[in-house]
């Protein structure tokens, strides 16, 4: 159990923005080209399923919390010790930050 | 998009989105083609008989045969919006209670089988088809080209 909550499964803000991105590309650019392909050979059920390729592709690539979306971790505010006032000057410079 | 199945759910509906766009330009690429082409008929025996017909009642009725040569080349008519053509062909007629009678036989008939009064003299018949898309218009097209021809006055009695 300690393994597998060892396992690493988030991603950072940077990654979901990436993520997202690739997945949009991914999609419209299979769908471009099975639009170009299915009118030249004159299937549109070509079209359909170079479509769903992609839609397999970007959900490989960008479902999964690969660890190329974890690159740049947010660096959280070291925790402080002391009173209520000092913990809430320390959640404002947070906020700020 | 901060977890696993909301990422699943973006692209899903993100590529459902496209698959809909992509559906509407193939609708767009074939909405202005036009699908009228030439069909050759041609009658080769016409015969009337008086028969009982048994699906409709025991009386006896007049029963056109006829046996029919068709021509047509059909295949610019596929393209990528194009799942299936229905053909039919309708013969036309004029008698005297109404001015235009049709009667259509479904694809796939070598040999017709129609009521026809035998009062008529001129039966027109003509090729048609509907057009069953993957998106758009269903299209019920005319060939161009028609056949016409007249049923013979008396019955024929003896088996075809």
């Amino acid at each position: 159990m300690d393994f597998l909550n060892s396992i690493p499964t988030h991603m950072d803000f940077e990654g979901q923005a990436r993520a997202e991105k690739l997945s949009r590309i991914i999609i419209t650019l299979f769908g471009a080209v099975g639009l170009i392909w299915g009118y030249i050979i004159q299937q549109f059920s070509q079209t359909v399923y170079i479509l769903g390729a992609g839609f397999v592709l970007a959900a490989l690539i960008t479902i999964p919390p690969w660890p190329m979306y974890r690159r740049k971790p947010l660096n959280w505010q070291p925790a402080k010790n002391g009173n209520d006032n000092q913990t809430k000057d320390g959640a404002k410079k947070g906020k700020k930050k | 998009m901060h977890s696993v199945l909301q990422r699943a759910n973006s692209i899903l509906a993100y590529a459902l989105s496209v698959l809909a766009c992509l559906t509407f330009a193939c609708f767009v690429s074939t909405v202005f083609l036009d699908y009228v082409t030439d069909a050759n008929i041609n009658t080769v025996k016409v015969v009337v008989k008086n028969v009982p017909d048994y699906s409709a009642s025991r009386e006896k009725n007049d029963l056109g045969f006829l046996t029919f040569d068709l021509q047509t080349d059909l295949t610019h008519l596929f393209n990528w919006n194009v799942k299936q053509l229905f053909l039919y062909l309708t013969a036309e007629y004029e008698t005297s209670n109404n001015e235009l009678n049709q009667v259509s036989k479904g694809n796939g008939c070598a040999l017709g089988q129609d009521h026809i009064e035998s009062a008529n003299k001129n039966i027109t018949l003509t090729l048609s088809w509907n057009i069953i898309p993957n998106a758009g218009l269903l299209p019920n097209i005319f060939a161009s080209g028609s056949h016409s021809f007249q049923f013979p006055v008396e019955y024929t009695t003896s088996r075809m």
